[in-house]
This record gives structure tokens, C-alpha cells and sequence, in this order.
């Protein structure tokens, strides 16, 4: 799997396709976040701008490979592995982003109330349960779900809308938390969460795995 | 390995592409598949290889190193030839310094040793092509299964790879292929199959070589022990003096007889056409 991993890192980085999800999320972060603001609400926008950009990094990865190239990958190291190595990929690409986002954040913003080391956890568990349903989304929006570019980039829009204002939503309770919450009691608050979009991810790479090597 | 009742569609109400396939492919076997455009014949390889996986049917027993050339290698990818190389071998559970090795080993014999550090989008067609069958051969795949491999290699490449062909099956693997030509590897696959409609049968070929047409090679070897399993179709084992065997092959398979003996640790005393032996000139001793 890590040779998998390696091949799809590889190809991500060489393509410079991960270029324009990294800069709209710097894009979004730097107008967002002002330096000496309260560094709770900075975390939920770190949180929640990771979602979207996990599921383009995700979607990416997915797409990036020609089918014979593919196919290739797929005798070597078999087809449902390759498939979860280029989700892996995209959504640990993404990840890296979002705990480098989180790291600079606490830095500049004012952690009185929260610490810096509770408010660094608590803005990696926020950025994870984003990351996850994010990567979640974006796994079911591309092959082997919806291969046409245009069902597959519309899709991909509405489920990150959904999964930012959804009732039920990991995501949401996670960027809801981070909000409203205050002090380091916040750690509590996100775990659910965290551990929700766990669940969540895991089922969808399962069936996005079960599913590529039938359905195409 | 074994394809059993074997069914493949594109979707879960499309149009079946292959249904009922049942297939055994053993070890050390060198199989044809034919059939016109879209029979279904690349549908079945890709199934052989693992790439999909069958809507109905089981497949069982596919060694663990599979490798699959596809009909047309894309170049579209942002590696150099090299590096793409190492990552298959890295894939297939090569080191990386062992995965450097066999990659630039496998350049070099297909001749494209001095486009190593090219990137693949900038190969011409049959470099790239190069490419595609050195990533098969890297880590002695145990199953090999070629689409149109050899399209686009040139003459000397081809030579390379049936000689990879016939080493491959000599130490235990299936490779399975397809080509338009139907002389490549003549009267050295073991079994042939048909691909028509979405169905699979088997080919007329003759189990035994033919006698009349077929120069043979006579070997003269002995080894203490027994003769390897899966010896190449149409061998005829027979006692010679003392502890010595004499082997008979068609002789476009002696290459593999003498792989298979020499990897079972066989000593060779003679070589030679199976008419000249008598006269015990133009022998090759070994």
C-alpha cells in the first residue's frame, strides 16, 4: 500500500493539479483569519474551508490516471488497492494542508481562555472530521459513481454544501462546536465528531473500493 | 488459476460482454486468446489479470505477481521512464535499489536503455510501448497476460519479448495472450481459446506437435532425480545410457526444455538436431 501511496503521491505532485485547491484554501484562510482573533473561530473556518478542498484533492487523485495506466496499477498491486491508495492520497494530501493551516493559526490568533496545546488538538480534530466527510464526498462524486465531468463536478458541489449545513453532518457539528464552543472543554465536544466522519470515511472508501473494479 | 462460470458486464444492467466463462489456466502453460473486434477477447484478459471483476463467476487461484500490458499504453503520465519503472517495482514489492536495477535492466534489453530519463509524454509510440512490456517483466511476474503486446516494438524488441515469453512458461508461470499476428509464437501455445459473441471456447490446436513439419532437438541430460513437472508440450522422454535421459522436443521449444531442466538443476551433455545425432557432428556440447 505504500508503494500505492508513493505512485499516486507521485503523479499529484508532478501534475501540479494539487496547486489550485492549496491556493484557494490559502486564499480563503488569509481573508478569513485576522491575527489576535479569538483562535476558536479561526479553527472552524480552518475546519471548514479543509472540507471542500479535501474533496477536489480527493476527486483529483481519482481522476488523474489514464484507464490503461490504471489498469496497469491494477494487475500489479490490484484494482480495489490502487483505488483506496489514490483516495488515501488525495485526502492525506489535503490533511497535511489542513494541520499546517492549523499550526499557523493558533500561532497568529489569541489562544487566551483555550491554550496553545489544547487549541492546536482541538483545531486537528475539528480539521479531521472536515477532512474525512470531505474525502467522503469527494469519493462519491467521482469514478466510479459519476464518471461524466459535469455530473461529477455538480455533484461535488452540492455535497459539499450539504455536508457544511446538514443536520447530521460530522462536518457540521464539528465546525458548530468550534463556533460556539469556548475553553478547552471544547476537546470533548469534537471527539463525536471526529470519530463520526471516521466511521463515515471508512464506509465510503469500502464501497468506492467494492464498487470500482464492477462498476467500470 | 480458474475461471469459473465467469460473466462480465459493463454496469449492473448493461449488456453482458462474456457469460459462462470456464477456464483453467495451470502453471507453466503458454495460452492463446482469439477473436475478432470486440468479441470480448480484451474483456476476458482484463478479467485474467484481475483489472475487473466479474459480475457473476469466480476467478481462484491468481499468483500473487500478476502483470498485464495493456493494447495501448498511454504516455500520459508525469514521470520520466525510470522512474515510472521503479514505481511498478516498488508496487510488485521490490526494493527500491533492486526496482532501480531491474527497471534499467529491462531498458536496456528492449533498447531503450538511453531513454531512461525521459518523461513518457515525450516518448515516441514504441518507446513508450518499451515501457509498458519492461514494467511486465520487471519481477518475474507468475502470471502474464500480453493485449497486442507486441504492436509498436520493433523486430528486436518482439525477439525480446517472445524470448521473455517462452522463460516466463520454462519457470512456472501462465501467460496468456492475444495477438493479430497469427504467427507470433507459433505452435508453442499450449491451449487456444476463441472469443466470439461474449463466449469462450477452446481452439482446435494440436495437443501433440506436428511430427512431419517440425524439426526436433534431441537433448542428452541426466540429473539424478526427477524429471521437472510441466515439461514443454510435445516431449518425448526416453532412457539413454547410464544415468542419462534423452529428450526429444519440437525445436522451437528447446529453449524452454532447457530452462526447465537447467532450473531443476539438471546437467545437459548433448544438443544437438535430432537428425544429425547420429554422426555425432555438429554437436554442441555443453
Amino acid at each position: 500500500m505504500t508503494a500505492l501511496v508513493r505512485y499516486h503521491a507521485g503523479l499529484l505532485l508532478r501534475s501540479q493539479r494539487w496547486l489550485a485547491p492549496l491556493v484557494l484554501y490559502a486564499a480563503v484562510l488569509g481573508i478569513g483569519v485576522h491575527a489576535g482573533e479569538p483562535v476558536l473561530g479561526a479553527l472552524a473556518l480552518t475546519a471548514a474551508a479543509l472540507l471542500p478542498v479535501t474533496a477536489w484533492a480527493v476527486r483529483i487523485c481519482l481522476t488523474q490516471e489514464p484507464s490503461a495506466a490504471r489498469a496497469v496499477v491494477a494487475a500489479a498491486g490490484g484494482r480495489g488497492r490502487g483505488h483506496l491508495a489514490a483516495l488515501l492520497t488525495g485526502a492525506g494530501g489535503a490533511g497535511l494542508a489542513g494541520a499546517v493551516a492549523v499550526g499557523t493559526v493558533v500561532a497568529v490568533t489569541d489562544t487566551r481562555g483555550v491554550g496553545p496545546a489544547a487549541a492546536v488538538t482541538a483545531g486537528l480534530l475539528g480539521a479531521t472530521a472536515c477532512a474525512l466527510v470531505g474525502g467522503a464526498v469527494g469519493a462519491l462524486a467521482s469514478r466510479p459513481f459519476l464518471k461524466a465531468t459535469g455530473w461529477s463536478l455538480a455533484a461535488l458541489v452540492v455535497g459539499v454544501l450539504l455536508a457544511l449545513v446538514a443536520a447530521g453532518s460530522p462536518a457540521r457539528q464539528a465546525v458548530t462546536v468550534l463556533t460556539t464552543g469556548s475553553g478547552p472543554g471544547v476537546l470533548f465536544g469534537l471527539l463525536p465528531s471526529a470519530a463520526g466522519a471516521l466511521v463515515l470515511a471508512s464506509a465510503v472508501a469500502a464501497l468506492s473500493r467494492w464498487a470500482t473494479a464492477r462498476l467500470e | 488459476m480458474r475461471l469459473t462460470g465467469v460473466g462480465r458486464r459493463y454496469g449492473p444492467r448493461g449488456p453482458w460482454a462474456l457469460r459462462g466463462v470456464d477456464l483453467d489456466l495451470p502453471a507453466s502453460r503458454l495460452v492463446r486468446v482469439t477473436g475478432g473486434n470486440g468479441s470480448g477477447k480484451s474483456t476476458l484478459l482484463r478479467l485474467v489479470a484481475g483489472v475487473d471483476a466479474p459480475a457473476e463467476g469466480r476467478v481462484t487461484g491468481r499468483p500473487a505477481r500478476t502483470a498485464y500490458v495493456p493494447e495501448r499504453f498511454p504516455a500520459a503520465l508525469p514521470f520520466t521512464a525510470l522512474d515510472y519503472l521503479i514505481h511498478l517495482g516498488r508496487v510488485r514489492g521490490l526494493r527500491g535499489a533492486a526496482a532501480r536495477d531491474r527497471a534499467g535492466e529491462w531498458l536496456e534489453r528492449l533498447g531503450a536503455a538511453r531513454h531512461a530519463r525521459t518523461p513518457l509524454a515525450e516518448l515516441s509510440k514504441g518507446t513508450a510501448q518499451k515501457v509498458a512490456v519492461a514494467q511486465a517483466l520487471l519481477a518475474d511476474p507468475g502470471l502474464l497476460v500480453l493485449d497486442e503486446a507486441w504492436t509498436g516494438l520493433d523486430t528486436v524488441s518482439r525477439a525480446v519479448l517472445d524470448h521473455a515469453v517462452r522463460e516466463r512458461v520454462a519457470q512456472g508461470a501462465t501467460v496468456v495472450f492475444v495477438d493479430h499476428d497469427p504467427r507470433r509464437l507459433e505452435g508453442e501455445a499450449d491451449a487456444e481459446y476463441a472469443v466470439a459473441q461474449g463466449r469462450v471456447r477452446p481452439a482446435a490446436v494440436p495437443a501433440q506437435p506436428r511430427p512431419a513439419t517440425g524439426r526436433r532437438v534431441r537433448i542428452v541430460a541426466s540429473g539424478g532425480r526427477a524429471l521437472p513437472p510441466d515439461l514443454p508440450g510435445g516431449t518425448a522422454v526416453a532412457p539413454g545410457q547410464g544415468d542419462a535421459t534423452v529428450l526429444s522436443v519440437p525445436a522451437d521449444r528447446s529453449d524452454a526444455l532447457l530452462a526447465a531442466l537447467l532450473a531443476a538443476s539438471w546437467h545437459i551433455h548433448r544438443l544437438a538436431p535430432a537428425e544429425a545425432d547420429r554422426n555425432d557432428e555438429g554437436d554442441v556440447r555443453v
